[in-house]
């Protein structure tokens, strides 16, 4: 990347935004106003542009603290609602994770859909079981919950907002029922799940203005980015203009549950496969300089994606072939000479309405814009999971 | 016209040809949209297409033959509270009744192109599409 003269710096942005005169665009807004007048009066005319997701995230979870019951109890086994919830913390803390099913694997209720019914303020009812101390006396439990009776709701998403995503078809003739949606045989259709040009991180590619501590939309409220993603991959080879060409960065993030609106937070039942939760992510991304207005101006039509049969039951499946976004949002897109109708799996509507809020809190001066604290390695090797042997594992 | 209709056979009905006799009889235009029939009877959905006059008389022959007819103002429900608008469902219809509008961005549901062949239910993550037979 070459140097670039600075435009306007984070503090610079900040205090136009609290004295309400910063101009905020959301990444469709912006983009537009670059067709029409050119990059370099856009990047001058415009300090923030604000982008959106929201999609299936099946890494997430939210992190509760019930309070100490009388006498105490260190729970051992947590159930809410009677879906397991990790407890291996301390007393009363557990985890509930989206993707977690009860005994019955019912997929129409899973942890996702817990933490819905928290966002909307139901109650949930809390089972413990514990073994019993000298200092935590109490072997079980049965009590109700909410966000108004717990200390802590705090969601804690390890894997949220994927850089770029595979496309999903099917060249099998049975009927797949995939993460990505059902998938009909004979090519019969594909899904996609990225945003594409208003999607956060590939208005960003390089994660210059993204990073531990950036202040995000999160499901309706403000929070933060925790640390990069897991699966983080910033070695996904990448087109010209920067945007990775496969599934790449990733984020962790973690915000205030008691703040989300049902709005943004969605339980998710993907039919035979298991439970998500929609997270709705908004990125605001400060036009530092004109790099960075470049990268905000990439269109659908230069974001580059893979397709892949999902019925090719391996780690690393061959790519059909190479599409942009534009094509995909066409609604049809050609795989081995047969047209193929095409789905979003996110909501592109959603997205839209998500970088709109987050213009509205930014131009309203509720909203300020982070510096990250650190940012992410993009050299980090993305390592598969092998069969090893014990010293294999420390080689 | 078009209608749609919910048929019920009883065992009794269902050696006679009698979706023939629609187009034979009154000259309908029919289009079988499901059907789950066999020697013990069972339910079609039916979608007739004619002048008023020629329907009504079908209809009181299905009844003659002892077929329950209940007409369908809708077979599928879209909840636009649960729905996300994310679009899964657009590649999955066959007949283009849930589309993407380009410029809301929202999923438009069609009721009038919906066949009611029920492949957007399970398909739909947000549990948003219900069959109401």
């Amino acid at each position: 990347m070459a140097e670039e003269k600075q435009l306007r710096t984070y503090a610079e942005i900040n205090k136009k935004i609290e004295s309400k005169t910063a101009s905020v665009m959301t990444a469709e807004e912006f983009k537009a106003k670059v067709a029409g007048e050119g990059l370099a009066k856009a990047a001058k005319d415009v300090d923030v542009v604000t982008t959106g997701t929201f999609g299936a995230m099946c890494s997430s979870g939210v992190l509760l603290n019930f309070g100490h019951s009388d006498p105490p109890i260190k729970m051992q086994k947590v159930w809410l609602d009677d879906i397991p919830s990790y407890a291996g913390l301390a007393a009363v803390d557990a985890y509930i994770g989206a993707t977690e099913l009860d005994e019955s694997l019912n997929m129409f209720h899973g942890g996702a859909h817990v933490i819905e019914d928290l966002v909307r303020g139901k109650a949930v009812k809390l089972r413990a079981v514990a073994y019993g101390t000298d200092c935590y006396p109490k072997r079980d439990i049965e009590s109700w919950i909410s966000l108004k009776t717990v200390n802590q709701a705090v969601l804690f998403n390890p894997r949220n907002c994927y850089q770029n995503y595979a496309v999903a078809t099917n060249g099998s003739n049975r009927m797949l029922y995939t993460y990505m949606g059902k998938l009909l045989p004979d090519y019969g259709n594909a899904t996609f799940c990225s945003a594409g040009e208003i999607s956060p991180l590939l208005n960003d590619p390089y994660f210059r203005t993204v990073g531990i501590g950036t202040r995000i939309f999160l499901g309706g409220a403000q929070g933060y980015v925790a640390w990069e993603g897991t699966q983080f991959n910033g070695k996904t080879p990448r087109s010209p203009n920067g945007t990775p060409r496969r599934s790449a960065g990733t984020l962790a993030v973690i915000g205030d549950l008691k703040k989300m609106s049902a709005e943004y937070i969605r339980a998710l039942t993907m039919f035979k496969y298991g439970t998500s939760l929609s997270v709705g992510i908004g990125m605001p991304i400060p036009v530092l300089d004109l790099e960075m207005a470049k990268f905000c101006s990439v269109r659908d039509a230069d974001i580059y994606t893979g397709v892949f049969d999902y019925s090719e039951q391996k780690r690393s499946r061959t790519v059909l072939r190479e599409v942009n976004y534009a094509e995909l949002k066409s609604g049809q897109i050609e795989i081995k000479g047969k047209k193929v109708p095409t789905s979003s799996l996110s909501s592109l509507y959603k997205a839209r309405q998500i970088s709109n809020e987050l213009k509205r809190w930014i131009s309203r001066g509720q909203f300020l814009i982070q510096e990250p604290v650190q940012r992410f390695d993009l050299d980090r090797e993305f390592k598969p999971l092998d069969v090893r042997t014990k010293e294999g594992a420390c080689k | 016209m078009k209608t749609k209709y919910v048929l019920t056979f009883p065992n009794e009905a269902v050696e006679e040809p009698i979706t023939y006799r629609l187009v034979k009889d009154f000259d309908l235009r029919l289009n079988i949209l499901r059907a789950q029939i066999d020697e013990k009877g069972g339910k079609m959905v039916l979608e007739l297409d004619g002048p008023a006059e020629m329907i009504k008389k079908g209809i009181q022959l299905l009844k003659s033959k002892k077929v329950e007819v209940r007409s369908i103002e809708e077979g599928v429900r879209k909840d636009e509270d649960k729905c996300t608008q994310c679009g899964v469902c657009v590649s999955i219809c066959p007949v283009a009744a849930l589309v993407l509008d380009k410029k809301s961005l929202k999923i438009v549901f069609d009721e009038e192109k919906c066949v009611v062949c029920g492949l957007c239910i399970d398909a739909c993550p947000a549990t948003a599409m219900e069959l109401l037979l």
